[in-house]
This record gives structure tokens, sequence and C-alpha cells, in this order.
């Protein structure tokens, strides 16, 4: 010390060597401290895996939750805009959960609460479209840059996958908003302008006819959650059917019915179910592949979206007593002596405003019981369903959602998540065979071929009546033939359309009955009424009566003009502004 | 107002005392003797001065003044050094060194010739600082009780506020001069020379704090460069010790605080009350009266208190018989109906605090040294939450010749138990403070068996027991240690150049242990449980090395700091978790497959690496202390920008003059000194994620896996992007513009400090909201915003012989200039369930409120039919403004509605002294700003059907009360709610944060004791305020976006946080 304090020189030396030391290794201490920890970058994804992971990605997005704000707009079932605001339910639980969905209820759909609503469904529609686009794009540079490290035939599939998935997302925009924007892969500019509803149509079909052309026919690595060339087709075929293209339907439609791989399940029981050894069956044309107990730790594949619409505290669910089927809804399967629909032959079939509890007074469409939770009827294998099961029946009524509920022997119930009991692995249809051959019957009654509709009836009508709800003390018995004995709380009843169809009116009017009635609760009901173009008419109506019996009702705005589309959320309307001048324009009316 | 103190905390107070006095009178034996010491205190003039304080070194308690003769007597050893300070005179200095009377002539003082630390351990007189530099009053903060030093400059430093919550250890927001950026406003703290970003600041002991001083203009902290954007606090610790034997002093304080206000206050405690609303409710909306539930209270023409309220088979009317024998828990719960519980009752309670130091220090002729010892125990207001911390801090310094060196070291452990986060994120239910206290009074607390209860049946909502919440946290511990510190060495070349070199680093370790217990009497119940771990390092060093040059030729002075420093930063989170535990005792919450159901394991790890490097220097030059000009320029280079935009470069100037040494202000009989200051310059912000340059890919399980085999029970990976990167982001510049006077008048008897100024920040660093269409990907980190803070800050004060008085006051105006150049507006980062209710919009301060506009009530049908067309009109509900006037109310008629931002701040501190009495106050005013009460959508809108207001039934609209201040009660009035400025409230209040009363024990009363002072103080003791809600005192929301701290955004919301303390506590401190 006492040296180095004589020789304040050498102090200083070193001093000043040290800063040179430091300011030598200035340009790599700043450099080496600059990369992003634990996260991949574009390189260490550009290759197969990073490819196929990234089409994962964009399948996804069929109901997803994380992200966004809410789950529920963005439910794979679209049971908020398909099904609450139609004829078919109310939003269910009590007044003040979920108030947004009140507003979309009551066609109030300018207001903040649904401007939240609208905005999930927005992202999460455009990030299925991100997510394809990103894959597509992916898949181009490493088939350009790494030729070989992906298989032409996949190659191929991949592209088709994404093409299509492209295409429902853009799909699920149009049928919501109508006038959106489309990306493609090659898009920069994400403040594109919106189309014309027409326009959207024409390029969902083109990404349609672009993936068919690459898809193979059987899934990619007998992934059954992939899409095949059929899907695609029989996508299209759909596309067509809502575009009101009915002849280009027939013609895709009735290819698909000929030589198409997809049949009827052999009982209606068949179609949504926890069982794993019946999903996935020849009925499934496309649907979200639901995972439980797959080490996610908070049940997010375990269809989070639909998690609220389950009987409320009384049952072995717990909550949340959402997307309450409604009283019309019930009426709707009242069946004549006949087995047919009473509303073909009764004006008087939506009087009851009582609860329809077990009894077998009332003859009623088998469907009823696999639709709809009511007091008295066994629900599935979980016993029967109570009052005490229903959250508020002051408020939403005296019926459970039941279509997407798993059942108590299928194990299909996650065992982790917020209520676990609200979370299983009931794969969710997204379009299934029954689904296309009604839009097949919709297409032959346009075209005039009445005959073929009455088929196609009949051949749902006939698979309907294989089994109904039993008594469900084990998997065995939760569906039963109708005439099961051990029924005492319904008197099921369908009958087939015996007498040739000559007028085309009623024609239409049936296969519309038998739509409601086959795909009720399945958040298409809204849709359908919309391009049928009788939303209007069938709306007012329903609001009319249905005021007297939900109060909360009362507020309701009549359905008018403007609810031909959803108001884009006016959010994206402002974060499309370039240069002052907002790209997106808001749909008429709003 | 009042609560009851349980008699618990009493004796633990009580007994914390008598510890201390035990403590006390021990040592003091082994004192050496001490006598008295008696003087007279002259000015240079020959006039006697009174009120001079005098001190014995080393000795906080030790103090007496002068008289009016200027006379005083100190009972001091006979080798101690005596302190004299009286402002306007020059401190003296005096060793007694035998003497029985020591008399002292003082010399005046230029102005404020108080040294403060202002650039890399850079003591500067105060009269050459031209920038806005503010000291705070150490004895003032001194006398706060909470666990952050941070929490104790509110009110005592013009332009800074501070805002924390009531829960112990919880975080502090402090802000100078308004709010520069979208995000990560936190100043930038140098503790001893080492930097460092860390808003808690836990591990550091208040007591250990000898000075703090705040920069807060660019030509004062732009010495600091890079990170100084948001000012510079500058806290330097101990009380280094004085030659001298070791010097012990003793301090402990316990107290008891309670919250300053509960809802048990304002909401409905009577079940059947409650009823009433509810049934109300239903009347009003056309619901027949039989319609309405009577599965819990019954024939609501008769309601009554149900003996159960769980189970409620017997739907619709209650259960008149229940077998309490079929009892089994968790499926089959029956639970009791309630009066009415109190809520905010079981919850909180008051609850203890102590504090315990004890400080060691002296030296010798080439060294000195200060131990430091601390253990802090506060319990939380709220059940089973509490914060401890225990520190040692060492300091000590060695003179060898022209070499010093030394250290100033620390380490700290602290822990927090309980759940309750400090501050509210997400939705305001979230916690134990938020929706879970308006829980309806018909529920229990406990079940028959005496476990938790909950609102389970139908219409009583779906909250949680609070209690249950507060319990099942209770063995959730927080634990953080750090080392904090630095060592330098330093070496005189020549007596005018000084080289220094020094290593501060700051080393962390937290870690998390939580459990979530299963729910099974809730509405939607839960039967799963889960424990949750993580466990966090961090590495900060920070090497400077400055040289130091200075010369005095004649009247000319000049100073020159030139220096070079390196920063490196990397952190590791290691995040964990299992559900499902078959034994759920503290002793079994490991993440071990045996344990738990190992399917549902999980883990995670993130980390994060950044550097900064750094080049400065700094030029002084004061012509006989008349003319005073500085220039600073520093380079700085950061990790986190883009590589063709690392470097930025940071000037500022200072200019001072002080008018009062010209010729022609000689003899002023008013201003005694008068210096007029003016600074400009740049400071930088880096302060993002690190990593943002290129974009990041990643995935998760439940967000990009996908079952893509139908399996119904496993998935297959997938990628996305997560967030976009920019190559060219760059430093964000903060220009400043300061113009300041310092004046003392009347010979100093009153003093004055005003600062105008302006900050602009350009090339703001934020993530701008991307069209949807761009995917969710966290959008690019860009530099387009720009943000103006304009404002003035100023303090009063005198000092009299026997009292002085402080005020200080600022104001200043925050408005967004610029987003991305094409947006005007994005909302905040949070929403209510009703909707966003904060926009940052262009011309506005960050943070406004947005909405509709509450023209108060419909009157009647034609009100209703003459009004615009709006969504739910119906009388009694709110009507909201057209503001745009097309004819509907929509969404577009949202507008600006108020602002969290003060007109004006105020501080008001006052002390005086009688004898051997003192007695000070600290006041804290808040004007102007406005508070958004979310908490309405509940004890307003009973949304989920939680409790309401105690005044809403008397007080709601009626067709024959139509002046009302709340709508109409109706159950289907979904639209009343909608978000308008109905939340919004004035949140201006006025607390008187503190006052103490202080004696100075003499010796002559009590033997042993050679000096003592013992102490009573009140915190928060009372709070005049117009705002209906719990407290106006909110802390700014825990919200953090993927490109950092966006709490700015979100300001002034009530969302149910921890209201703030009111303590009472005792004190002793003693020497020996």
């Amino acid at each position: 010390m006492k040296t180095v304090s004589r020789h304040p020189a050498v102090l200083g030396s070193a001093v000043a060597a040290l800063l040179a030391v430091v300011i030598y290794g200035c340009a790599d201490f700043l450099e080496d401290a600059a990369a992003p920890q634990g996260t991949l970058n574009e390189q260490t994804l550009a290759n197969r895996v990073g490819v196929e992971g990234s089409l994962i990605a964009a399948y996804r997005a069929l109901d997803w939750n994380t992200g966004v704000g809410g789950a529920w707009g963005n439910a794979a079932s679209n049971w908020v805009w398909g099904s609450v605001t139609s004829d078919d339910a109310y939003k269910g639980s009590e007044a003040s959960d979920q108030p947004p969905i009140n507003d979309v209820e009551a066609y109030h759909w300018s207001t903040a609460d649904v401007e939240s609503y609208l905005t999930d469904k927005w992202r999460g529609t455009y990030e299925g479209v991100v997510r394809s686009n990103a894959a597509l794009r992916l898949l181009k540079q490493v088939v350009s840059s790494k030729p070989g490290e992906i298989p032409a035939a996949d190659a191929a599939g991949i592209e088709g996958e994404a093409l299509f998935l492209r295409a429902h997302y853009h799909f699920e925009a149009w049928r919501m908003w109508g006038n959106v924007p489309y990306y493609r892969e090659d898009d920069t500019d994400f403040r594109k302008a919106n189309m014309p509803a027409a326009q959207v149509a024409a390029e969902i079909l083109k990404d349609l006819d672009a993936a068919i052309a690459k898809l193979p026919t059987t899934p990619r690595n007998g992934n059954v959650g992939r899409a095949t060339q059929w899907t695609a087709r029989a996508y299209k075929g759909r596309v067509q059917v809502y575009d009101g293209k009915y002849a280009d339907a027939l013609t895709t439609l009735r290819a698909i019915r000929a030589s198409g791989p997809y049949a009827l399940e052999a009982s209606y029981d068949r179609v949504w179910t926890g069982f794993q050894d019946f999903s996935n069956g020849k009925e499934t044309i496309w649907a979200f592949q639901a995972s439980a107990n797959d080490g996610e730790t908070n049940g997010n594949n375990a269809n989070y979206g639909e998690r609220l619409n389950f009987p409320h505290s009384g049952s072995h669910f717990g909550c949340c007593g959402f997307h309450q089927p409604s009283q019309n809804l019930v009426n709707f399967f009242a069946v004549d002596a006949q087995g047919l629909p009473l509303a073909l032959t009764d004006a008087n079939w939506n009087a009851r405003n009582s609860n329809l509890t077990a009894s077998t007074l009332i003859p009623v469409d088998p469907r009823l019981d696999w639709t709809v939770g009511r007091d008295g009827v066994p629900y599935k294998d979980w016993g029967k369903h109570a009052p005490d099961w229903i959250r508020a029946p002051a408020y939403g009524g005296p019926y459970s959602p039941k279509k997407n509920a798993h059942e108590r022997a299928s194990g299909a119930e996650s065992t982790v998540g917020w209520v676990p009991t609200q979370l299983n692995s009931v794969n969710i249809h997204l379009f299934r065979y029954a689904d296309l051959l009604l839009m097949l019957a919709e297409a032959e009654v346009e075209s005039g071929t009445l005959e073929n509709a009455r088929t196609i009836v009949n051949e749902i009508r006939a698979r309907a009546g294989v089994r109904a709800q039993g008594p469900g003390n084990d998997r065995a018995t939760i569906a039963v033939p109708l005439n099961d004995p051990s029924i005492n709380w319904a008197t099921y009843r369908i009958g087939l359309y015996t007498q040739p169809w000559t007028n085309q009116a009623d024609a239409r009017t049936r296969v519309r009955y038998e739509r409601r009635l086959e795909l009720a609760m399945e958040g298409q009901r809204f849709f359908d009424l919309r391009r049928w173009g009788i939303a209007e008419q069938t709306l007012n109506a329903y609001l009319s009566t249905e005021r007297s019996r939900r109060l909360y009702l009362a507020a309701a705005e009549p359905f008018a003009t403007r609810h031909r589309w959803y108001p884009i959320p006016a959010i994206q309307i402002q974060l499309s502004r370039v240069g002052g001048e907002d790209r997106l324009r808001q749909n008429p009316g709003w | 107002m009042e609560k009851k103190l349980s008699g618990k905390h009493w004796l633990h107070g009580l007994r914390a005392v008598g510890v201390g006095l035990l403590v006390t009178v021990l040592s003091s034996s082994a004192l050496g003797q001490r006598t008295a010491v008696t003087g007279t205190v002259t000015s240079a003039g020959g006039s006697l001065l009174r009120g001079v304080t005098v001190r014995l070194q080393g000795s906080d308690t030790t103090s007496v003044t002068t008289n009016g003769a200027g006379r005083y007597t100190i009972m001091a050893p006979p080798d101690g050094v005596l302190l004299f300070t009286l402002l306007g005179q020059r401190p003296a200095e005096v060793q007694i060194g035998g003497r029985r009377t020591v008399d002292v002539t003082m010399q005046p003082m230029a102005y404020l010739e108080q040294v403060v630390v202002t650039a890399y351990s850079e003591e500067q007189r105060r009269a050459d600082i031209t920038g806005a530099v503010a000291s705070v009053n150490i004895e003032t903060v001194s006398r706060m009780t909470t666990a952050s030093p941070l929490q104790r400059i509110d009110a005592a430093v013009p332009g800074v506020t501070v805002e924390a919550s009531g829960s112990p250890g919880s975080r502090s927001t402090v802000r100078i001069r308004g709010i520069s950026s979208f995000q990560n406003n936190d100043p930038l703290y140098i503790v001893d020379g080492t930097p460092v970003q860390d808003s808690y600041v836990n591990w550091l002991n208040p007591n250990d704090i000898a000075s703090i001083q705040v920069l807060k203009d660019a030509s004062a902290a732009s010495i600091y460069g890079s990170r100084a954007s948001n000012g510079v606090v500058i806290i330097e610790t101990t009380k280094r010790g004085a030659a001298g034997p070791p010097r012990a002093t003793l301090r402990v304080r316990t107290g008891i605080a309670s919250p300053v206000r509960g809802y048990d206050d304002f909401l409905i405690l009577d079940a059947l009350e409650y009823f009433e609303v509810v049934k109300q409710s239903y009347l009003n909306a056309g619901y027949p009266i039989d319609s309405i539930p009577r599965n819990v209270y019954g024939d609501p023409n008769n309601p009554s208190v149900p003996k159960y309220i769980w189970p409620n088979n017997c739907n619709p009317n209650p259960c008149s018989t229940v077998n309490e024998g079929s009892y089994s828990f968790p499926n089959n719960l029956i639970m009791p109906g309630s009066k009415g519980t109190n809520w905010w009752d079981a919850v909180f309670s008051p609850a203890f605090v102590g504090d315990y130091n004890l400080d060691v220090t002296g030296g010798g002729a080439d060294n000195t040294y200060a131990v430091s010892f601390n253990y802090f125990d506060q319990g939380g207001t709220a059940a089973y939450n509490k914060f401890n911390r225990g520190s040692i801090r060492i300091n000590t310094g060695f003179n060898r010749g022209r070499l010093t060196f030394g250290e100033n070291i620390s380490f700290a452990m602290d822990r927090h138990t309980g759940g309750i986060p400090d501050d509210p994120g997400g939705f305001a239910e979230g916690g134990i403070l938020g929706k879970n206290i308006l829980m309806q009074p018909v529920v229990p607390v406990r079940d028959i068996a005496g476990n938790f209860a909950s609102g389970k049946a139908v219409g009583l909502g779906n909250q949680t027991n609070p209690l249950k919440f507060a319990w099942g946290a209770k063995d959730n511990v927080t634990t953080n240690n750090r080392l904090f510190g630095n060592v330098f060495a330093g070496f005189n070349v020549t007596p005018n150049i000084t080289l220094r070199t020094t290593l501060g680093f700051n080393l962390g370790q937290g870690s998390f242990t939580g459990f979530n217990p299963i729910f099974p009497e809730n509405s939607e119940p839960t039967f799963t449980n889960s424990i949750n771990e993580n466990s966090s390092r961090f590495t900060d060093w920070t090497w400077s090395n400055t040289a130091r040059m200075s010369r005095q030729m004649d009247r000319h002075n000049v100073s020159l700091l030139l220096g070079q420093e390196a920063n490196h930063r990397t952190n590791r989170f290691l995040a964990a978790g299992m559900s499902n535990l078959i034994n759920t005792s503290v002793n079994n919450r490991f993440l071990q497959d045996a344990l738990g159901d190992a399917s549902t394991k999980n883990v995670t790890s993130i980390g994060g690496e950044s550097a900064l490097l750094s080049f400065f220097g700094k030029v002084d030059y004061n012509f006989s202390d008349r003319y005073v000009v500085s220039f600073t320029l520093r380079q700085d280079g950061s990790s986190n920008l883009g590589p063709d935009n690392r470097w930025g470069t940071f000037p500022a100037v200072g200019l001072g003059w002080r008018i009062t040494q010209e010729p022609f202000f000689n003899d002023n009989k008013v201003f005694s000194d008068v210096m007029l200051r003016f600074g400009w310059g740049v400071t930088g912000n880096q302060a993002i994620p690190s990593g943002r340059i290129v974009s990041q890919f990643g995935g998760s399980r439940g967000d990009t896996y996908y079952d893509i085999g139908g399996t119904n029970s496993s998935v297959t990976a997938g990628f996305r992007e997560t967030s976009l990167g920019n190559r060219n982001l760059k430093w964000e510049e903060n220009r400043s513009t300061n113009i300041g006077v310092d004046m003392q008048l009347f010979q100093g008897k009153i003093d004055v400090v005003a600062d105008f100024y302006q900050r602009e920040t350009n090339n703001l660093l934020f993530d701008p909201p991307i069209p949807a269409t761009a995917g969710i990907a966290a959008p690019p980190i860009v530099n387009v915003g720009k943000m103006q803070n304009r404002g003035i800050d100023f303090s009063i004060g005198h000092r009299a012989s026997s009292w002085a008085v402080s005020f200080n006051g600022s104001h200043y105006r925050n408005k967004i200039v610029q987003i991305d150049g094409v947006q005007d507006f994005f909302y905040g980062p949070i929403a209510t369930r009703f909707g966003n209710q904060v926009i940052n919009k262009v011309g506005n301060p960050i943070g406004s409120f947005y909405g509709l506009i509450a023209d108060g009530f419909f009157s009647d049908d034609a009100d209703v039919a003459a009004h615009a067309d709006q969504d739910g009109a119906a009388p009694g509900r709110i009507k909201f403004r057209d503001t745009n006037g097309d004819g509907r109310i929509t969404l577009e008629d949202r507008t600006i509605i108020g602002s969290p931002h003060p007109d004006f701040t105020a501080g008001l501190d006052f002390e005086m002294r009688r004898g051997d009495w003192d007695l000070s106050t600290t006041l804290f005013g808040t004007f102007g700003n406005d508070i958004f009460d979310v908490q309405k959508e509940f004890y307003v809108f009973r949304n989920f059907s939680t409790n309401v207001r105690r005044d809403l039934l008397e007080k709601s609209w009626t067709p024959t009360n139509k002046n009302a201040k709340y709508p109409r009660l109706d159950v289907n009035d979904n639209y009343s709610r909608a978000i308008s400025s109905f939340y919004v409230e004035d949140g201006s209040y006025v607390r008187l944060r503190n006052i103490q009363l202080g004696y100075s024990v003499p010796p002559k009363y009590l033997r042993w004791i050679p000096a003592a002072r013992v102490y009573l103080q009140a915190e928060n003791l009372f709070t005049l305020t117009g705002y209906d809600g719990l407290d106006p005192a909110l802390p700014a929301a825990n919200v953090v976006g993927p490109a950092g701290d966006i709490r700015d955004q979100y300001r002034g919301i009530d969302r149910g946080s921890y209201p703030s303390n009111r303590t009472f506590s005792i004190g002793i401190v003693t020497n020996f």
C-alpha cells in the first residue's frame, strides 16, 4: 500500500489500463447482452418441425381463449352469436352475470359491452387467419431454402390444410360481419379496407378450391383432426349454400353424398358425446378436437369457451347455467300423432309457458332430451335434472343445455382448472354430416327436386328415432330404444314424411323445421334465419311472446335491417386508420 | 370511525416498549459518565443567538436549544463533540475536551451552504447547483412507519408524489414532475452511488438513510443520462462513523395500525335490510311480488332470515327441515342464515407494527465504521397478512495517505406473508379487498361445522368468502433476499485531482410459495387444490470510474468530472405448479409426483439479460459565487436498442446568477440572497424488456397446442409469433427546461424555492396497439410517441427559534402530443366488466377517464320520448348525453369524463419545540383529481348480487324522489351501469399524515438513562374528503404490458385497494 501511495503514476496507469480494457470490450459488451432469452426465433423454426407446428397453432384457434379478454365470444360452438341471438336459447344464468351477452341477446349491439365481445370474436377469428398465413409463409420459405426438408406430398398437404383453415376463419368473419377484409399470406398491410360481402364469399371459395387441389383424401399422418380434400369440398358446399348459390351447392353436395366418406352416426346420442370411441365418427366432417387432462393445467383445451353452459350448483357440474334453451325451443319439439312437428299443423304449438317437466302426456321428438335438460328427465348419466340445477329460474327459465355436456361414464371430464367439472373433451362440431345433408335438402328444395329433399329429411328423422335418452344408470343405459320400458318421463315419437312433397313452400318449411330440430343449440340457428331472410319476422315474433315469459326481454330492441350484420368493432375501425382515414367501414346502420 | 383495538395488540405494543426500556436501562449503566456542559452561542456580530440546536455528535436524542439569552445546557461526556446548527449560520462542530463551559461564535452562511450529493458521490455546495434539486428533510421522513423509505418522502418534496397501498411492504409508486412516458416511469435510484431501479426498496432500512436528494430536471439529472428521464433519487446511507469510541443508538418503535375506513362504514350490514333492496328491484322491474325468489328469505311479503341458506333444495322455498346430521365436508355442506355478517370486521382488524434498530458507529484517525441492525415487523390489517424484514448494514472507510477505500454493504431479508397483492390488478372482485368484501350480509362466515361458508344458494352471488380467501393464502410466503452495496477506492493524485473507482452490486434472490384450497362452499365451487411456487434471482453490477479535477484561480473556480460506467444485468425466473395434492398441509406442499396429480405438474423458466455502457463528463465553473455555469455530456449505449441506434448522447447546461452578489443589490433589506437558475438538458430512457429488437416466437399447451390426432387427451406442439421485433429501436429522449429561483428573505427568516419547468418526451418507447388483423403477437415497440409536462414546484419555509413551518406545492399538466402519428388515441390497459373507462388521447393527459356523460335520470315517459334514442331508456334510469347530437346514444357519444391528475398537490410541515417537548405534524393535500369508482358496479349496480351501499334504498330514484343520488332500483336495468361520469367522483383530500409529540427526558428524572427521547405519534389521523368510497389515497393498479409497467395508464381507479392505515405508535430513542 505504501508503495502504491508513493507512486501515484502507477495507480493512475493501472486505472487507465482498466478503462482501456473496458472500452476495448465495449462492442461485445453490449452485443453479448442483446439476444432475447428463452424464445424461439425465425431461424429456429425454419424447418419441418416449425412449419408443422405453425399449422397446429392455426388449428388451435378454432376455439380460442388465451390472449383475448373473454373466452365466451370465441367459443367454437358460437353459442353467443349463433344461438343466444336466435329463438333457440336465452343467455341464461342470472341477470348480472356476463351482462354483455344480455345486450347481444336483446339486439343492443352497439353498446360498449357488446363491443368488447365483438372485439374478442374479431381478434380470435383474425388470429386464426394470421396463424394460417404464418404457416403458409414459413412453408414457402422452407421449401425454397431447404429443398427436401419437407416431402412434396406433405408440403402440398400442409398448404392445403392452411388454405382450408384460412377459408374457414374468413367464413366465420363473413357470416358475422359480411363485409370483411380478406388476408392472404403475402399481405403486409394489415389496414386493408373491407370487401363487399359477396366478394368475400368468392375469395373463400377461391381458397377452398386451392385447398381441394392440394389436400389428400384421407387425413395426413392419420390425424383425424386434419382437414382432407373431402372436408374442403363439403365446406365449399356450405359456403355456396350460405352464399345462396343453390345450383352450385347442389352439384357439390350431391357429389359428396354420392361418393364421400361421410354417413350419419347410428344414433343421435353418438353425435355429441364424450366417449372417445364415438368421437370423430363418420358424421364428423370438421370438429374442434377438444382434449382434457393433456398436461395443460388450466383446462384450456377442454372446451373453455363452452364451460359456462352447464347446469348450476345443484348438479354435478356446479356452474354456471348459461345458454339456457328457450321455452319456444322446447315447445318446438312437441309432435303430433304422426310424430311430425306440431308446429307444422298447430298454430298454437308455442302456447305453453309452463315448465315442460317429465311427462308422458305430451309426445315429443326424442331429440328434445338430447338437446335440453329438463326436470325429471335423466341428464345423460348424471341423474335426473332437478329444479335446483337451475341458477335463477325466474330469470333464465327452467331448462339446461345438454349437447356439450359429457357423460359421466365417458371420463371426458377435466381434473384441473377452475371448476374442472365444466371442462371436458367433447368435440365441438363445426360441420357435421347431418348439417350438410340438410343443406343439400335445402338446395334440392330450391331446385324443385322436392322428393330428394324428403328422402334426406326422412333419413335424418329415421336416425333420430333410433335411440332416446335412457335411465342413464351406466354407459349401456344412457341411450335406449324409444319404446324401452324404462322410459317413464316422456313419450318419444318421431315419424317420417310418408306423403310425397309436392309444394315447394311446404317442403322448404319442413326442411327448415328439421334443421332447427336437428341442430338446435349448436350455434347455427341465427345464421340460418339470417341467410333464409326470415330473421326479422321470426325473431320479432319470438320476442313478442317471449317478452312476457322472460321479463328482461321487454327491453329488447326489435330485430331490424341493420341486424343483417354484426357491427364491426369500433376499435378495429379506428385501428385501421391510415392518414386520417378509416380503411374499415362500419356495416350499414351501425 | 374508530375500530376497537384488540387487547392482544396493545399487549404486544406494551411488551415491546417494555423490552425497549429494559434494554435502555440495562445498557445505560455501562455508559461513560456524562456531565452538564453549558455555554453561550453568539453570532459573528456579537449578538446572542436564540434557537440554536445543540446536539451531541453521534446522538439523535441528546439535543437542546439555546434560550433567549443564547444559553444552553447539555449532558455530554467530556470527550464528546457538540454540533451547533441554526439556519443561516454555518454549522459549528466543537470538541468538549473536558470543559464544563463551551462558548461558541457562529459564522453567517452564504446562501444555503449546505452540501448535497448530486453526481457520482460528488459533494456540491447548494449554492453551486443550477438544476432543480430538492433535499428531503430526513427528520420529517423518519417519522413515518412504512417499510419502504420511498413511501416516506410523499408530501416532503414539491413535485414528487408517492402512492402506496396500506398493505405491509407494499410497492411505492414514485413520480417526479408528472409522467413522461406511457410506461416505465419509475425514477432511477442511486443508493450510495449504485444505480438501481426498484420501486419496493424494502431491503433498505429507512433508519440507515442519511440524506435523500431528488434531481428533478435534466440539467441536474443528465449526468446519470440513461434511465434518468423520470428523475433521479439519490439516497446516501449513514452516518459514517465519526472518530471516537463506539457509540450506539437504539431506536424502538411499536404501534397499532387500523384501516382508515372500512366498507362496513357504508355497506348494508343487516340481512333483511338487504332483502328490501332486492325486493324493490324486482317490484320496480314489474315482477309480481310472488315471482321474487323465495329460496332464501321465504315469503317476500313477510321475509325472514332463514335458519339455513344452504342446502336450498326445497326450491322455491327455504327448507324448513334440514338434517344437520347429513352434513359432510366437502360434498354436503349446510350453512346457516346470518342476521347480518359484518364482512369487513371478519377480515380486518388492528395490526401491530414494530421497528427495532441498533446502530454502532465509531472510528479512528484513519478509519470509520458504522454498523446497523434492523428488524421490522408490520402486521397487515387484513387477516393472515404481514411483512417482516431483518437487515444488517456495514459501512466502513479507510484512509491511507492519499488513498481511501471502503465499502457499503447491506444484507436484507424480507418475508411477506398472506395472499393479498399490494395493489389491485385484473377485475376489481379478484381479491380480498374487492368484491369479496361485497358478500351479502345473510351469508355466514362459517357453516354449521365451522368450515368456511359462502353464498352458495341461488341469488347470493358467486363470491368467495374473503376470510377463506385470506386463510387459504395464510402460508403463502414471498421472500426477498438482497445483497446490495459497493466497494470503492479513491486516490488523490494531487490535492486537486482525484480518481475513484466503485463497483456496485445488487444481487437478489426471491421466492414465492402459494396454495389454492378447494372452495366447495362457493356458488361456483371448486374441488381442485393446487400449489404454485417460484424462484427468481438476479445479478446487477455497475462499475464506475471517475476522475475529478478542480482548480481555483482568484475568483474563478473550475471543476471537471470525467467518467466511465458499465452496467450489466441478468435475471432468471423459475415457476412451477401442481394440482390435486393428496395432503394439503404446509409440510406437504412440494412439487413431487407422489404428492399430487403428477400429470398436472408444470414448470416454466424465463430470463433476461441487458447491458449499458456509458461515458460522461461535467464541467462546473463558478465566478465569485456570482455566476455559475455547468455543462454535462453523457453518452450511453444500451443492449436493449437496435444495433445502429444503441448510442445516445445526453447534453445539459445549467446557468446560475446570484443576483444578490451584484453591487446594485448590496444591503437589500428584503432579499438576503437570490439566485436565478436556468437549466436545459436531455435525458434518456431505455426501460423496455430486453431482446425486443427481433421478433420472438413461442407457444404453450393452452394457446398453440392442439389435439390433431383426435385423442381427446393429448396435444401436439404448435408455435406462433409471440412478439414483433423492431431493429430500429432507439433511445427515448426527454428534453427538459427549468427556470428557478432560490431566495432568502429578511436575513434568512424566510426561504423560498420556486421552479417552472417544461419536459418534452420524444421518441417515446411504447407499443401502440395494432389492428387485430395483424394477430395477437405483442405489437412492436416503436419510438413515435410524444408527451409533454409543464408545471411549477415551490416551497416556502420559515424557521423561528422555537418553531418552523414549511409549505410546498406543485402543479403539473400532462399532455399526450402524439401517439403513433396516425391514431389519436388508444384505450387503457384494463377494462371494467362493462367496458373500457380509460383513454390515452392526443391533447389530453395520460389515463383520462372516458365514457358517457350521465345527465341525471329520466324523469318520466315524456322525458324518455323527448331524449335521444337510448338503449333501455326508462324513468329513473340514467340519462346519457347525446354529445354528438345524432339523436342516438351510442359509443360515439363517449367523451373525456375526468382526469386522475391533480391540479395541485401540497405538503405542510410544522414543528415546534418548547423546553423538553417537541411537536411536529405533516399534512398532505391533493386537489382537483378525479377517481373512477369501479366498485359502483357492485355496491350501486349490484352486479353479481353483491352487497350494496346502505343509502341505496333511501337515495335511489322513485317517482316521488326524483332528485336522487342513484338510479331506480331495477333488476332488469342493465343500461344505467354503462361506463359514464356516474362513476367519477372528485378525489381531492387533505390528510394529516403524521403528528408526533416528543419529550426529551431530562436526566434528573431517570437516574440511569443519560439521554432518551420518547414520543407518541399518529399517522393518517384524519382525512378530509368528499370521496364516497373507501380511501381516496389510491395506489396505481399493478398493470404490466408486454413492453413494461403501464400503471400510469390506469391511475385514480378504485378497484378495491388495501386502504391506508391509521397508525398510533410510541417510540424511544436512546444513546449509549
